[in-house]
């Protein structure tokens, strides 16, 4: 039998989306299932029965998942057992005396990972040059080693100072502690990440031991059931650097897939605007309880070192690439509320999917937004998940009546559209500030940028959004509903490596860059290599550069054979561009190298995705009244069935776009086409 | 999601407008607006911290940014912002500009800079730099001032860092002052002024690297705030300002109608004013509640001292009370003008927190936690639920300097001390954490200090036993201990350790800093102020103070004692002395010894004195 499917399965938090390519036949089908907390591999696996997918024929295999950022949030991990440099067990502890939320007398941070009786310290010193000044007591770690299995410790985190430029130490303990607790989880700081900051690489060594056990239990099975299911392919994570990962280096690196989740949208997003030609586009995801926005700028999207487990206010650090993504708590089914103090407010809380939105009927009794699209016609009241679920407009009227109109003195005969659009107005405002918080602070002008939305809700506001921000083109990919998922199966592998080095650019510098470049590239290669038996297709080298002096540094991609000149000369446009000025006086130093190495693994073209409508002249589907703002208010809309429309297409605005998954508004003055990967190219009246 | 501060939406307060008059999408426009407004200040914080040179800006974050209208009243500032200069800074050095230039006379693409001693009443590093916002772009009525307050890294004085000295005796030794003076004409730099502020430093590359951040940021903040006023219009900012400030102002106003009239005093002091080291500097505040205003009376603190250790009047005694305020009314809401109508301060001139011009200023920040402290005091029998106990209170300055063996070129790493926060009536104190003035403000990595300076750390723990006992119990101070490996001098400014952090309700004091100076030889001196030559082998222990507790030690969760315990932030001693448990060698809990022991605290004449006073 032949194998020809690419599968990929993204485990939410309500519900688990699975997607199929057929590579022999370009066939394209889709799954979706309720996760289970029990069993997150059932969920996916019962999926892919909806899906129709013989898994015998699968030759490979995606899956993102909310596991381990899970087991942080409810704080369900291994018990584990944190080993410092002798002094210093409390810098997970002690953190970094900040309190982001200044004025409170209240504040408070969560709770640590390691708890102090659980974190020991052991004789050994390197200093910052890589010296040893205390050598490893041998004896001493093998007598923790010993009293830690007594201790019932399932994880150990070995983290020492200044071991960024020496990680001598830490890989003789790692193999101390391994021999003395062979079924305990053993990681270390120096190897998720060479880079300073010790109170960072601590948390990160602490953090992956944490949940390294689970993982490794839960990879272990997944694959297991899979091979039940007499899949003899490749099976990979889904890494939150936007590559995949071998099963091994997930076990190892459990934290690599922190945001396993939401990168699929990314890399799709990604892969639209290389084919599309759009050097700018702003990723934006809208589903029922958030909405992720990212910068993608000649199709590569940033990714940042550092990520905030539980938010920078009150959460912990860890070192490990994460596309640079920034959340915000609207989504359909946030809630809308006038409080006791007569606030009005749209989100965080999510009626989620129970009870749901009002209109569902299942208990739900406080509007959200997609009760307000529903009652301004945006929505269909039939076609809600391919027509599964029907939705009650009347009972999300009087939601909206009742508890946000009339409070607020609208109880006249428009009121209700009034309020409704008001709800949908104030998720616009907090989307719009994330997306200028991921713009603005870097410096880029929102206005250069597409808007590419997708998730259950994001063609709903694309338009609405795009006004707010002044972006003149919205585009709309195939399938937007299962976009994330389907982004999972143009997932390279990918591996992301970085080296603390320090120095002002010279030429002895650059010679030190480049041998530490070479080491780099050559652990990448085989890392490669030894995963997916791929070579090297792309890839960056990158310096961290900053003015001597400057805590922050700037991320300056170069390539081989850069000279002293040329790497300064793109510091100085770089920096300028981001900041406005260059300081001409001030020695530059280099503070780290980075690089990414991408192989190629298969994956589908875009255009399989596509429309395959011959209709050559289609009408609309319907006519409904929508409500769209003034001075429009009601007016009666076209509605169109996107499976009908053909490449080349061209619908004018106001009209409704709907398909299985989701639901495009196009505002009065847009103009909407059928690109020719059938993804839609609005074009937005701004005046 | 790596930031949990993505706002999200609400209108607050509006429901309180006459929204029949205005029109729901009025309302939320106006709530767009303010969002912005909010948010504008905390981009163009993260722009500075990305683009400033010197530590002090990028990484202990010794800055604000903010929008005042044209009265110089506060419209929002950035989260990030050091809470010193809680919404007084920034206005007051704009409104001295305004009288003195005219507002007709601050041009498109000026852009001015003041430190002014008597204006702002702080040390002359703080400069804050302004620029007009118009309508529109070269013409129209100025609706707002862009602002970046910095903490310039040296402005010349008597001592490297310019406020470091403790022994100034007037602010001419302090440095340069600039009193709204045009760093931008029109757009175009004045060179002369940069040339003006290049010869007065010591660090003429960072501070310039500095200012040009600092510039950078006024005018893309300026540029955005425009961008809004254009969007909307001229009327509709006001009323979202107007909005913004009604609703800081409810918050305020609901709190003082809900308290109970009359008033409250409170009582703390200083070690020494850095010079005279046996005599300790008063702070005693009455805060008289009638229903309807808080008025902050300095009825008992130092009259200006004739060292640095002085605050002018907004610097001092107004930012102190605003900070009390704010901690205790509505922490979590954005800053803004409107969060202070109904405080009043009351301070004759000449004290120490109102000093008169020309009085040093070189510490004018290092006594306002201990002061917040006090007001806060004060408040807790007000504000039961509101208020803490007493933090370590102390900025907890030391500085290493010195000449790099490396590269020969001079150093100064300044860094301040984190201890523990009060317990309050529902939580225990936070720690270890900087004191009540500073907010986002992190430590320097060791890592990092390590590969500049000639010292490594030898430990760094969680002080135990530093926490004041109580029901709740008080943050964690912390031990610090360096290794010096070459010459360098070290200056210490410790304070607070003498008038330990209080309690609350029947709640513990928390431990007070300590520094110990260990020569190579074996000999030791414990100061808390002074400089001193430090090399090879000589190690510097610093211990820094814990928060104070609430309520009464016997009645804590014996649960939360057994966890102190085990955890080793408590003692065995200290939860037998103070919290009336008793422990085994094996950490057991002896049950029956335990409830007689805290039946007897419970019924000692101490607390039945307290509880007949009840």
């Amino acid at each position: 039998m032949d194998k020809t499917y690419l599968i990929a399965a993204d485990t939410g938090g309500t519900f688990t989306d699975v997607v199929a390519f057929d590579s022999s036949s370009g066939r394209i089908s889709y799954g979706k299932a309720l996760t289970s907390y029990s069993n997150l591999a059932d969920g996916a696996l019962e999926g892919l029965e909806y899906a129709d997918v013989d898994l015998g024929r699968g030759y490979l295999f995606k899956h993102g998942t909310t596991h381990v950022i899970n087991a942080f949030i409810q704080r369900n991990g291994a018990r584990t057992a944190l080993v410092t440099t002798k002094g210093f067990s409390d810098l997970l502890e002690i953190r970094r005396g900040n309190r982001p939320v200044p004025f409170s007398l209240r504040y408070r941070r969560d709770p640590v990972l390691v708890a102090r009786d659980l974190r020991f310290d052991v004789d050994e010193r390197i200093d910052a040059k890589g010296n040893v000044v205390v050598p490893l007591h041998e004896g001493d770690l093998q007598a923790l080693g010993d009293r830690l299995a007594g201790l019932g410790v399932e994880a150990v985190a070995v983290a020492f100072l200044n071991a960024y430029v020496n990680a001598e130490h830490e890989q003789r303990a790692v193999n101390i502690l391994r021999k003395r607790l062979p079924n305990a989880y053993i990681t270390s700081g120096s190897a998720l990440s060479r880079e300073w900051y010790e109170y960072e690489r601590t948390s990160t060594a602490a953090a992956n031991a944490y949940v390294g056990p689970q993982m490794r239990r839960y990879v272990g099975m997944f694959d297991a059931r899979l091979k039940q299911r007499a899949f003899n392919g490749t099976f990979y994570m889904m890494g939150s650097n936007g590559g995949v990962l071998s099963t091994d280096r997930s076990i190892a690196e459990p934290i690599a897939l922190v945001e396993s989740g939401p990168v699929g949208g990314c890399i799709g997003a990604a892969r639209y605007a290389a084919e599309l030609r759009i050097d700018n586009v702003i990723a934006f995801d809208m589903g029922g309880t958030t909405a992720k926005c990212a910068l993608v700028m000649n199709a590569q999207f940033d990714v940042q070192p550092l990520y905030y487990v539980g938010g920078y206010d009150h959460g912990f650090p860890i070192r490990t690439p994460v596309i640079d993504i920034v959340e915000v708590g609207a989504g359909g089914g946030s809630i809308a509320r006038i409080d006791n103090g007569g606030d009005f407010t749209v989100g965080p809380q999510s009626a989620g999917s129970e009870p749901g939105p009002v209109a569902f009927g299942r208990g739900g009794v406080e509007p959200t937004v997609t009760d307000a699209n529903l009652v301004l016609g945006r929505i269909g009241t039939g076609k809600f998940m391919g027509g599964r679920l029907t939705l009650d407009v009347e009972r999300a009227r009087q939601a909206i009546a009742t508890r946000i109109a009339e409070p607020l003195g609208f109880g006249n005969a428009d009121g209700v559209d009034v309020a409704a659009q008001g709800i949908l107005d104030l998720a616009n405002v907090a989307m719009t500030n994330a997306i200028k918080e991921i713009s603005i602070e870097r410096g880029y002008d929102v206005r250069e940028f597409a808007l590419f939305v997708f998730g259950g809700s994001g063609p709903l506001f694309g338009t609405q959004l795009a006004r707010a921000l002044s972006i003149p083109r919205v585009v709309v990919p195939p399938h937007p509903g299962n976009f994330s998922c389907l982004g999972m199966l143009l997932a390279p592998i990918r591996v992301d490596l970085a080296r603390t080095v320090v120095g002002e650019v010279s030429a002895d510098t650059l010679r030190e860059a480049e041998v530490v470049f070479g080491e780099l590239e050559a652990e990448a290669r085989s890392t490669l290599a030894r995963e997916c038996g791929s070579v090297a297709t792309s890839g960056e080298r990158s310096l961290e550069m900053r003015y001597r002096g400057q805590k922050h540094s700037v991320q300056i991609r170069i390539g081989r054979g850069a000279t002293v000149e040329t790497i300064l000369t793109k510091f100085d446009e770089n920096y300028s561009s981001r900041y406005g000025h260059v300081n001409a006086d001030c020695a530059v130093e280099i503070v780290g190298v980075r690089l990414f190495m991408e192989g190629d693994v298969a994956r589908p073209g875009l255009e399989s995705f596509g429309s395959s409508s011959q209709v050559a002249n289609p009408t609309p589907s319907s006519k409904r009244v929508v409500y769209f703002p003034r001075p429009f208010e009601r007016v009666e809309t076209e509605v169109w069935d996107r499976s009908s429309l053909p490449v080349g297409f061209k619908i004018s605005g106001p009209a409704i776009i709907e398909e299985y998954s989701s639901t495009t508004v196009l505002l009065p003055g847009d103009v909407a086409e059928i690109g020719r990967l059938g993804e839609i190219l609005i074009s937005c009246d701004l005046s | 999601m790596k930031r949990g501060d993505a706002v999200n939406a609400s209108v607050t307060g509006m429901a309180k407008v006459d929204e029949r008059k205005i029109g729901f999408e009025d309302l939320i426009t106006l709530h767009i607006i303010r969002n912005d407004l909010v948010s504008i200040p905390n981009q163009i914080d993260r722009n500075v911290t990305r683009t400033a040179f010197s530590q002090l800006i990028n990484e202990y974050k010794d800055y604000a940014v903010g929008i005042v209208d044209p009265d110089g009243d506060l419209i929002s500032q950035s989260r990030g912002s050091l809470l010193i200069f809680a919404a007084n800074a920034l206005g007051t050095a704009v409104r001295d500009g305004i009288a003195l230039h005219g507002a007709d006379n601050i041009a498109e693409g000026d852009v001015l800079i003041s430190n002014h001693a008597e204006t702002l009443g702080q040390h002359l590093n703080n400069v804050v730099m302004y620029t007009p916002i118009r309508a529109e772009r070269g013409h129209g009525e100025i609706v707002a001032y862009f602002c970046i307050l910095m903490h310039w890294i040296d402005v010349g004085g008597i001592l490297v860092g310019s406020s470091t000295s403790t022994s100034t005796t007037e602010i001419f030794q302090e440095g340069i002052q600039f009193r709204s003076v045009k760093l931008m004409h029109r757009g175009e730099r004045s060179e002369d002024m940069f040339r003006m502020i290049r010869y007065n430093t010591r660090f003429p590359d960072e501070l310039i690297g500095d200012v040009e951040a600092q510039i950078a940021g006024c005018l893309l903040g300026r540029d955005m705030v425009r961008q809004i006023v254009g969007k909307y219009g001229v009327d509709r900012f006001h009323s979202a300002i107007t909005t913004m400030r009604d609703h800081a102002r409810h918050l305020s106003k609901v709190a003082i109608e809900a308290a109970p009239k009359g008033e409250f005093s409170a009582y703390a002091f200083l070690d020494n004013d850095g010079v005279n080291l046996d005599k300790t500097v008063p702070i005693g505040v009455t805060v008289r509640l009638d229903g309807k205003r808080i008025t902050v009376d300095y009825v008992n603190v130092a009259d200006q001292l004739s060292g640095p250790m002085n605050a002018g009047r907004n610097g001092g005694a107004v930012a102190a009370a605003r900070i009390a305020l704010k901690c205790l009314i509505s922490p979590d809401e954005p800053l803004n003008e409107g969060d202070f109508d109904l405080l009043d301060v009351e301070i004759p001139e000449g004290k120490f927190l109102s000093a008169r011009r020309n009085a040093p200023l070189g510490l004018s920040g290092h006594m306002i936690p201990t002061t917040v402290d006090t007001i806060l005091r004060a408040l807790a029998e007000p504000f039961p639920d509101r208020a803490a106990a007493a933090h370590h209170g102390t900025y907890g300055a030391y500085a290493f300097h010195g000449k790099s063996a490396a590269t020969g070129k001079p150093f100064f790493h300044l860094d301040t001390s984190v201890g523990g926060w009060g317990a309050s009536s529902s939580m225990d104190g936070y720690g270890p954490s900087r004191s009540n003035v500073h907010g986002d403000t992190s430590d320097v990595p060791i890592e990092v200090q390590e590969a500049y300076y000639p010292f490594r750390f030898a430990s760094y723990r969680l002080r135990c036993d530093s926490g004041g006992v109580g029901e709740f119990r008080g943050g964690l101070g912390v031990e610090k201990v360096y290794l010096v490996t070459g010459p360098c001098r070290i200056t210490l400014k410790i304070d607070r350790t003498k008038c330990a952090p209080w309690g609350v309700a029947g709640g513990g004091e928390g431990k007070v800093s300590e520094v110990d100076i260990v020569r190579r030889d074996g000999t030791h001196i414990r100061s808390f102020k002074g400089t001193y030559d430090v090399d090879d082998g000589d190690r510097i222990v610093i211990r820094t103070g814990g928060g104070g507790g609430y309520g009464h030690a016997w009645k804590r969760d014996l649960d939360r004692v057994k966890t102190d315990v085990r955890l080793g932030y408590v003692s065995r001693d200290s939860a037998l002395t103070h919290y009336g448990v008793f422990f085994n060698d094996a950490l057991e809990m002896d049950v029956d010894r335990t409830t007689v022991r805290r039946r007897e605290m419970a019924q000692s004449p101490a607390v039945a004195r307290e509880q007949s006073a009840v």
